[in-house]
């Protein structure tokens, strides 16, 4: 056998994730109280220093909390899986959502009647004083103008902190913060007075001093309060834990772990405390298996299930934290997402494989303890051992949806081909969702924004207007487009003036941020900080980065190719009538599955552009209200139009658009349905129903079909080649990803019918992969297909969600051929995937509506696939198997 | 260097990737048209006939009547019992250009040698990866024996393994052409009383039994059984399948497929009647005690291939 199974966790690990899953999600109002009552009393001290204060008097106050059953110790919040704020990024979003938080749909999380109250007070302090505000202000009108027509977002680092590092936690493991006052004060005496940025360095290396000692204190306060504890404590087992946790605190980050517990309680407190002096998120533990490795391997006396149940601990610890987001883009980031990535195996630095136990024990624990955090991937490269690939397969086909796995062979030469070394290459980690970056060397600054590629085709189609006004450029409109040529050339326009307000965008952030909020706590452990004394957000940082991220690439890519086909190929569909059909979401109510039965013009004009979606730094929390849900109810249905379009197609044999039209209309207007509104051209809904048929009758990206794969490329690559052009204000460069974390459903809501037969407001296409259910091949075909992308343009990272039938990967065989396929996709320089098992919900689901899931995969010996038709009790069958049983 | 002939013809009706259930890896079946065998439970009734044919889905169909008004066979008709006249279709395919909604499509199509390699290039990796391959079903390829022949000969020059899912029923001397190309047989053998396989599946299995031999000979080679309800799905015919194994050449195994209904939505787009009396398809457990028999004497058994 090639599958091992996976043991189970003990009974504490158990108990621990009980809590956890149990655990009622709190808006916590400590951390805000402290930080404002530093800043009140720094108003004259410079911006690091005021930020090494409010860290100090941070660390010094916040509640020290030790629950039941913990080995690791350290805590964010009192209460599990709550949250801090942070008010000195933004706060308006929280008070206008105190009374509605703990109900909305998306991560609720519960604001108590009191917190609310101190909460208010708090927040009077920080009007006109956030990052956001400042952001703001630096920001043109085109720019603004373009964020609230939803083309891109900048909310992750306006609302929030930038987070999306990796610090150096092999250094706290092996030094301990003693080494890094010891750094700084050394830096400090070596600093001559006649240095230009004297000033601003002396400030830093004091504000690092500052910042870890009080962190040391940190620890210390969990020291004292396990003792306390254990005083208390009845129980001698527990007592005598307590007291091992008390030792431990004295002893660890303050100076080198001395075996593999106090390294992994090292560790745990660096994670939480730079979630406390910050809440940017994605603070990604990285490499786990190399920094932990080297504290194992010493290790003489640990027992390999004791290593199991402290990794399993910190697994636990992970899922503790959490952040509360505005409530739109809570349903970006829906989950309660925080993107701690955590990776396992690749290479080191020389290009050798470094896979070890713990890399094992990491699989192992995340197949203990079966909860969202961290987001655990693995490093593929050509040498990957059988052994750890089969392992990293045999997890994936629990069904979680973890491990992601990426591909050294693709991302290597992308992070050199942005002028990064071979070593520092090699030795790359991932944050937060899916992109690389070299670990405690860089500021990716990773989530710089959401690009909608899919509104960037919609404006180009309208010649640069958007919601009635010329929001772009005026290029040629879509009704002069003689050739593919004029496409191109007017949607490399409007790339070009859309991702330079986006870099606008981005850049009046990281400057506020730069300005209003340079952490020394956590730069402190970015390379080269200490050297150049100065924050990350100065520019501190060895790579500098600004990655905004791209989605809606598959849907222009269909779109694209459909048009290329029908109006300049084939020639059957006019671009006039195209143009038409778009413009009344072929005939649909906007936002509905019904066909309209008056004119829609004017509501599909403000499609896009409603107040609807992407959380705009104007709108602060934008109301969720669908505008375009509005709309006639007693709209005849689809089927009574098909049958109308049907009866006249029978009754003449053949059609004739102009006849057809003309008696639809008759048709129509008799009836009584159709009466009570104004009346439609709704001879044009059928009209618009045929030419949506004919632009959906072209081949879609996830087949291997070489023409439309190459148009999505070439979309995609438009916008790779744009953002890169870009720099950022410390002294890095843009670069491009494409991956949408779940903003393709809500940012979806802001496009309008699309020439692939998309209808407005409905969801954009995920990643990288193919438009739902659009890849019927199977999943070598989908992998070429995405494969055949330019992903190392994509340096930021590319998403790729695949699903797998249950039987497709049963058994032996099936892991083997599971793991065949990743190795294939990365052969084609694929550079994330990530899988999930079908469940049975989503059989159910495929059942009733077979045509949405043509990708879903039965392979039986010697059958030739053809579910068309297929009868129920068949079909059910498939469904109820979850075996590998044909 | 042997000539392989990249311009040779056949009738090709799917080619399915990520095939994981018939034979080694990842592969690519190569579906071809043709049968001699008339098996009532066939999963694959489109591939029968050794032409083109039209399939018509009736819960696709908006009647919209497009596909009336262009046949110029006059082979379209809601007064046809399953609307289309099989003995005026000459499946030019015409109709299916206008349906809107693709509730005709043909079956079948002539490629070749060289249009199919270039579309089994597309997995190459993926056989690399998982040591996988191509493999020939149907239908019967002995029917197009001379293109399997090439078709074969172009996959080993490609450097990729070759299966071939077959009924064995074909003139000696077709043998004698085809297996020594195939890497690995998987041979159905699915009953061994001639009268009942006569009666099943349209003909006698005198001359698959005796190419079984032959085949076992010349390419490795797995015995297969579809296991079906009413027909063999008893001890007493496995047992006789398990004796006459014994006296092949070194074959080491024998798969048992239990009977699916997968293929029965298939007849009604032909517009024939699925005979099968149950659409239940048979589980794992049903077929525990058959492989019993097989593993007992001593092969090696995989249900569902």
């Amino acid at each position: 056998m090639i599958a091992k199974g996976f043991s189970e966790p003990t009974e504490r690990v158990k108990r621990l994730k009980k809590a956890i899953v149990d655990a009622i999600p709190y808006v916590e109002d400590d951390r805000a109280i402290l930080v404002t009552e530093s800043y009140k009393q720094t108003e004259g001290l410079s911006p690091v220093m005021r930020r090494a204060k409010a860290v100090e008097h941070i660390f010094n106050n916040l509640p020290v909390t030790i629950h039941d059953d913990e080995l690791i110790v350290g805590a964010i919040t009192k209460n599990l899986r709550s949250t801090e704020l942070c008010p000195e990024f933004s706060f308006d979003w929280v008070e206008a959502e105190f009374d509605t938080m703990a109900t909305r749909m998306a991560d609720p999380f519960v604001i108590p009647k009191d917190t609310a109250a101190r909460l208010h007070e708090v927040f009077k302090y920080w009007k006109g004083r956030t990052t956001s505000e400042l952001a703001k202000s630096y920001m043109s009108k085109e720019c603004v103008d373009a964020q609230d027509a939803h083309v891109f977002t900048v909310g992750n680092y306006f609302f929030g902190g930038i987070g999306h590092v990796c610090v150096d936690y092999g250094k706290v493991i092996k030094e301990g913060f003693v080494s890094i006052i010891k750094e700084a004060a050394e830096h400090l005496a070596m600093l001559k007075v006649d240095d230009p940025e004297y000033a601003k360095k002396s400030q830093f290396y004091q504000a690092v001093i500052i910042s870890y000692n009080a962190a040391i204190n940190f620890a210390h306060r969990y020291a004292d309060k396990a003792r306390e504890m254990a005083a208390m404590c009845p129980d001698p087992v527990r007592k005598a834990e307590l007291l091992q946790i008390a030792a431990n605190c004295d002893h660890v980050p303050q100076y080198p772990a001395r075996n593999f517990y106090e390294a992994c309680q090292a560790f745990w407190f660096l994670q939480a405390m730079i979630q406390i002096e910050a809440n940017g998120h994605s603070i990604s533990p990285g490499r786990f298996d190399t920094y932990m490795w080297d504290a194992y391997k010493v290790d003489k006396n640990i027992s390999k299930e004791f290593a199991q149940e402290l990794i399993d601990c910190i697994w636990i610890k992970l899922n503790d934290v959490n952040k509360t987001r505005d409530e739109v883009s809570a349903q970006a980031f829906a989950g309660y997402a925080v993107f701690q990535n955590l990776g396992v195996g690749g290479t080191d630095e020389e290009g050798l494989d470094m896979t070890n136990d713990i890399s094992y024990m990491c699989i192992e624990a995340a197949a203990h303890v079966q909860l969202p955090a961290p987001s655990f991937s693995i490093r593929y490269h050509v040498n990957t051992p059988d052994e750890f690939l089969f392992r990293a397969c045999e997890l994936a086909r629990l069904g979680l949806g973890y491990p992601a796995m990426y591909n050294d062979e693709a991302i290597v030469p992308a992070m050199m081909n942005r002028g990064i070394p071979l070593k520092d290459a090699r030795s790359y980690c991932i944050i937060g969702c899916v992109e690389p970056q070299v670990p405690h060397k860089t500021d990716g600054w990773h989530d710089a924004a959401f690009f909608n590629v899919a509104k960037i085709l919609e404006i180009t189609m309208n010649a640069g207007m958007c919601d009635g006004k010329q929001l772009g450029p005026q290029t040629k409109p879509m009704v002069d487009w003689k050739s593919m040529d004029d496409f191109y050339e007017a949607y490399q326009t409007q790339m070009e003036y859309f991702v330079d307000l986006l870099a606008e965008a981005d850049n009046a952030v990281d400057i506020a941020h730069r300005e209003r909020a340079p952490l020394p706590f956590m730069s402190a452990l970015v390379e080269d900080c200490m050297g150049r004394g100065k924050t990350v957000m100065e520019g501190g940082a060895i790579y500098n980065f600004t990655g905004p991220q791209a989605f809606g690439i598959i849907d222009t890519g269909d779109s694209v190719y459909a048009m290329q086909k029908h109006v300049f190929e084939l020639k059957d569909v006019d671009i006039r009538d195209l143009k038409e059909a778009l413009d009344h979401n072929f005939g649909y109510q906007p936002g509905t599955k019904e066909i309209a039965t008056r004119q829609t013009r004017t509501d599909v004009n403000k499609l896009g552009c409603c107040g609807r979606g992407m959380p705009s730094p104007l709108q602060g929390a934008a109301q969720a209200q669908n505008k375009y849900a509005q709309g006639v109810s007693t709209a005849p249905g689809e089927d009574q139009i098909k049958d109308i379009v049907k009866r006249i197609l029978v009754q003449n044999g053949s059609i004739d658009l102009g006849a057809l039209t003309q008696q639809v209309n008759q048709s129509l207007s008799s009836s009584s349905v159709a009466a009570c509104t104004t009346p439609l051209p709704s001879d044009a809904n059928a009209k618009y129903l045929e030419i949506k048929r004919r632009m959906e009758d072209s081949e879609c990206f996830g087949n291997d079909y070489d023409p439309v794969d190459m148009v999505a490329r070439k979309c995609t690559q438009i916008y790779e080649k744009e953002v890169e052009k870009h720099m950022n204000p410390r002294g890095g460069q843009f670069q491009a990803g494409c991956y949408p974390v779940s903003a393709n459903v809500l940012f979806g809501k802001d496009v309008a019918a699309i020439p692939d037969g998309r209808l407005a407001t409905d969801p954009l296409a995920d990643g990288v992969g193919p438009r739902q259910g659009h890849d019927v091949n199977g999943p070598t075909a989908c992998f070429n297909s995405v494969g055949k992308l330019d992903h190392e343009s994509a340096s930021n990272g590319t998403l790729l969600n695949y699903k797998f039938l249950p039987s497709a990967v049963a058994g032996d065989d099936g892991l083997r051929n599971f793991a065949s396929v990743v190795r294939g996709y990365f052969d084609k320089k694929g550079m994330h995937v990530q899988f999930n098992v079908i469940d049975k919900d989503t059989l159910l689901e495929a059942q009733k509506n077979p045509e949405a899931h043509k990708d879903l995969v039965v392979r039986v010996a010697g059958y030739s696939a053809q579910f068309t038709g297929l009868a129920k009790e068949v079909q059910d069958d498939i469904i109820g198997r979850t075996e590998n049983d044909f | 260097m042997e000539e392989i002939n990249y311009e040779k013809k056949g009738i090709v009706f799917n080619m399915q990737r990520f095939s994981v259930r018939d034979g080694a890896g990842i592969r690519t079946v190569v579906f071809l048209k043709g049968c001699p065998l008339k098996c009532k439970w066939c999963s694959n009734p489109e591939s029968q006939t050794l032409k083109p044919m039209l399939l018509y889905s009736v819960s696709t169909c908006i009647h919209c009547g497009r596909c009336i008004a262009t046949c110029r066979q006059g082979a379209l008709s809601p007064d046809n019992p399953t609307f289309v006249d099989r003995t005026k279709c000459i499946a030019c395919g015409e109709c299916t250009a206008v349906c809107p909604t693709g509730a005709l499509t043909i079956k079948g199509k002539y490629m070749t040698v060289g249009e199919v390699i270039k579309e089994l290039k597309k997995d190459e990796s993926a056989y690399r990866r998982s040591n996988g391959g191509i493999t020939i079903s149907g239908g019967e390829g002995l029917t197009q024996h001379e293109f399997v022949t090439e078709l074969l000969k172009a996959c080993h020059a490609q450097g990729w393994t070759t299966a071939f899912e077959t009924t064995g029923f074909a003139q000696p001397e077709i043998i004698e052409a085809v297996i020594p190309h195939v890497d690995q047989v998987l041979l159905d053998i699915k009953c061994i009383d001639a009268d009942k396989h006569e009666k099943n599946c349209g003909v006698r299995n005198d001359l698959i039994l005796q190419n079984a031999r032959r085949i076992s000979e010349i390419s490795n080679t797995i015995v297969r059984v579809p296991v079906i309800p009413g027909f063999n799905y008893s001890e007493e015919d496995i047992r006789k399948i398990v004796e006459f194994t014994k006296t092949l050449h070194n074959v080491k195994a024998i798969h048992l497929l239990p009977y699916h209904a997968l293929g029965s939505n298939k007849y009604a787009l032909l517009g024939r009647e699925y005979e099968m009396e149950t659409l239940e398809n048979m589980r794992k457990e049903e077929v525990a005690d058959l492989e019993k028999i097989v593993l007992d004497a001593g092969f090696e058994c995989k249900v569902g291939g």
